[in-house]
């Protein structure tokens, strides 16, 4: 059974590269635009791992990190968090949130792919 | 501050109490003048009466002289009756007559005394007249008798007489000189008091001038000072309702411009970073969907591309990286401006971050067929500071120099020195002429001559490096010869543990 990846992301052209680039390794993908969605999917479809963007509508990136995080029984699926904040302070933002691993962008494809199979394999 | 009064301000300004003050002080001085005036005329006044007694006593004194010489007179011509003792005699008669007027022109005021004088005078003169005219006619017993028993007796009662006034005269004398004393004594005493009233007064009129003129000019220059140094929170309290008052109530209102101004400058300023963050996430969105999919492409995943498109998805990236590098380096400066940028100090390993940095330019000098070298002593301890801040300044020096080396080899160096390390990259580029060393680290500033106009890049990779640099407290320096290469070196503390205060 192959894995499922949720990407968080509310770019439709970003969702679209990250859905290529894991189909094209054989991961499902399901999406959600924002972080209330994220909540709603990772609860409902159990993802086996969470890509999430930190710049969303209604909920952002980190407190949608830091709810998941907060369930006993979702806090073992790794997230990613994948941003374009490439600021300092950003990443330890992100880590303080909860977040397993950080990307900022504009991240390598083949990168990416290796963090994920890091968490997948 | 306003009057209720409309049209009517009944404010003293300064110059009237200055006049005000000015003019008691004058009062002063002439009372003291007056004062000291008026005493010296009593004094005069005095010394006049003291004077005119003694004439008065002369006087007497003379008419008691007189009376000696007329007894002496006659006894000389009993004694020798001839014409020169007579007409002597008789002469004495006028002189005699001649005092008397005297007496009766300095002495005006004794006039029953003076007629009374006058009286046994024209007795003793007649008597005198008398023994003169019986010596004349020979009949010297007669006149003998005569002289005996009127003109003694007569003689006796001028001198009592005369004594008299004298007497009178010098009582009048010492009440005068005893009258002059208590007016000098008093006058001194007038004079000092009054000295001394217009000495405490003036004080008093001087501290008050001064604590209404120097003291607010002190409050008002004080909180100007403030103002200048950027505090427009305070307003100057000055008590005077003078210029002085209005001078303070307009630093006010010019305080109170100044900090709506300094506010809105500020809240522009926060709009600006804000914009510009806004800005560069907005610019960068699409710009890492264009640079993802042609990834995605040059990865095969939408299956392999035919040579001539992958080149031109290459180029595509590389421009689009490009871009990616100019937006950022136009949000890291406008966040450094703003002092919004903040170091995360963590421990580094100098090998790494060098080798990080030599392994993300390694393809860039590859393509120009450029040596790439690197010397970093062996088994350096942990370095503290902003490794990625770090990086990107070493990764932008070596950058430039890769750009604007055409030929030969770039060398990074780290060396230590002290409780510092020196990070320095070497190139075989044009160099840099003198004249232009100290322009390049300013922002938008780039040496302006042919290699650079064809290497483009906007100016804003030195002037970062040198803000990163000194945000650790470090220096950044030039070694350069025109047509000999460049040697940029920034130097920062081993181990920094607050960041610097950003200049």
């Amino acid at each position: 059974m192959s894995k499922r990846v949720l990407v968080v992301e509310d770019q439709d052209d970003n969702r679209q590269i990250l859905r290529d680039l894991l189909a094209s390794v054989g991961y499902e993908t399901i999406e959600a635009h924002n972080g209330e969605e994220a909540l709603v999917a990772v609860r409902t479809q159990t993802p086996d791992l969470i890509l999430m963007d930190i710049q969303l509508p209604i909920l952002d990136g980190y407190e949608a990190t830091r709810r998941i995080k907060a369930q006993s029984d979702l806090r073992h699926i790794p997230i990613v968090v994948v941003t374009s904040y490439a600021l300092s302070g950003d990443e330890e933002k992100a880590r303080a949130a909860g977040c397993d691993a950080y990307v900022a962008k504009p991240y390598s494809a083949r990168k990416l792919l290796e963090t994920i199979n890091r968490y997948l394999t | 501050m306003k009057d209720g009064l409309v049209g009517v301000d009944l404010r003293p300004s300064l110059r009237t109490k200055l006049l005000a003050a000015f003019l008691i002080i004058e009062v002063l001085l002439v009372s003291v003048g007056v004062i000291g005036l008026l005493s010296l005329r009593e004094a005069d006044q005095h010394a006049n009466q003291v004077v005119a007694l003694q004439h008065k006593i002369e006087a007497y004194r003379q008419v008691q002289h007189d009376t000696l010489r007329q007894l002496y007179g006659v006894f000389t011509a009993l004694a020798f009756p001839n014409e020169t003792t007579l007409a002597v005699a008789l002469r004495q008669i006028n002189q005699f007559g001649y005092d008397l007027d005297r007496v009766s022109f300095v002495a005006k005021d004794e006039v029953a005394l003076l007629n009374q004088l006058r009286e046994e005078y024209s007795r003793f003169i007649a008597v005198v007249s008398h023994v003169v005219d019986l010596i004349r006619n020979g009949r010297a017993a007669e006149a003998k008798q005569s002289e005996l028993a009127e003109l003694g007796p007569l003689a006796d009662k001028l001198e009592r007489l005369t004594n008299q006034l004298v007497n009178r005269a010098e009582a009048d004398m010492v009440t005068g000189i005893d009258a002059s004393r208590q007016t000098y004594v008093r006058s001194q005493m007038l004079v000092a008091a009054v000295a001394l009233a217009s000495f405490v007064l003036t004080l008093v009129l001087g501290h008050a001038i001064s604590r209404s003129v120097i003291d607010p000019v002190r409050i008002i220059h004080h909180g100007l000072n403030r103002i200048a140094t950027g505090d427009f929170t305070q307003r100057i309290e000055v008590p005077n309702r003078d210029e002085l008052g209005e001078l303070a109530a307009h630093v006010n209102s010019t305080c109170e411009e100044l900090q709506q101004l300094y506010q809105s400058l500020e809240e522009a300023s926060r709009h600006k970073s804000q914009f510009l963050a806004n800005m560069s996430h907005e610019l960068r969105t699409p710009l890492n969907a264009i640079l993802g999919f042609s990834e995605l492409l040059l990865d095969g995943i939408y299956g392999d591309p035919p040579e001539k498109m992958r080149s031109a998805v290459e180029r595509i990236q590389r421009n689009g990286r490009h871009l990616l590098g100019l937006i950022n380096d136009v949000l890291d400066l406008s966040k450094i401006e703003a002092g919004q940028l903040r170091l995360t100090l963590a421990d580094y390993s100098i090998e790494e971050l060098v080798s990080g940095v030599y392994i993300s330019v390694e393809s860039l000098a590859a393509e120009k067929n450029l040596g790439l070298r690197i010397a970093v002593p062996l088994g350096l301890p942990p370095a503290r500071g902003d490794e990625r801040r770090l990086a990107q300044a070493l990764f932008n020096l070596v950058g430039n120099a890769i750009k604007f080396t055409d030929a030969g080899e770039v060398r990074i160096e780290v060396e230590a020195k002290g409780d510092s390390y020196i990070f320095s990259v070497q190139d075989t580029g044009p160099g840099i002429d003198e004249a232009d060393q100290a322009k390049i680290f300013q922002e938008f500033q780039q040496v302006d001559n042919s290699i650079t106009k064809t290497k483009g890049g906007a100016g804003l990779g030195l002037a970062i490096v040198k803000r990163i640099v000194e945000m650790h407290g470090g220096r950044i320096w030039i070694e350069s010869r025109l047509g000999h290469g460049a040697k940029f070196s920034f130097l920062v503390p081993a181990r920094l543990e607050q960041q610097a205060a950003q200049t």
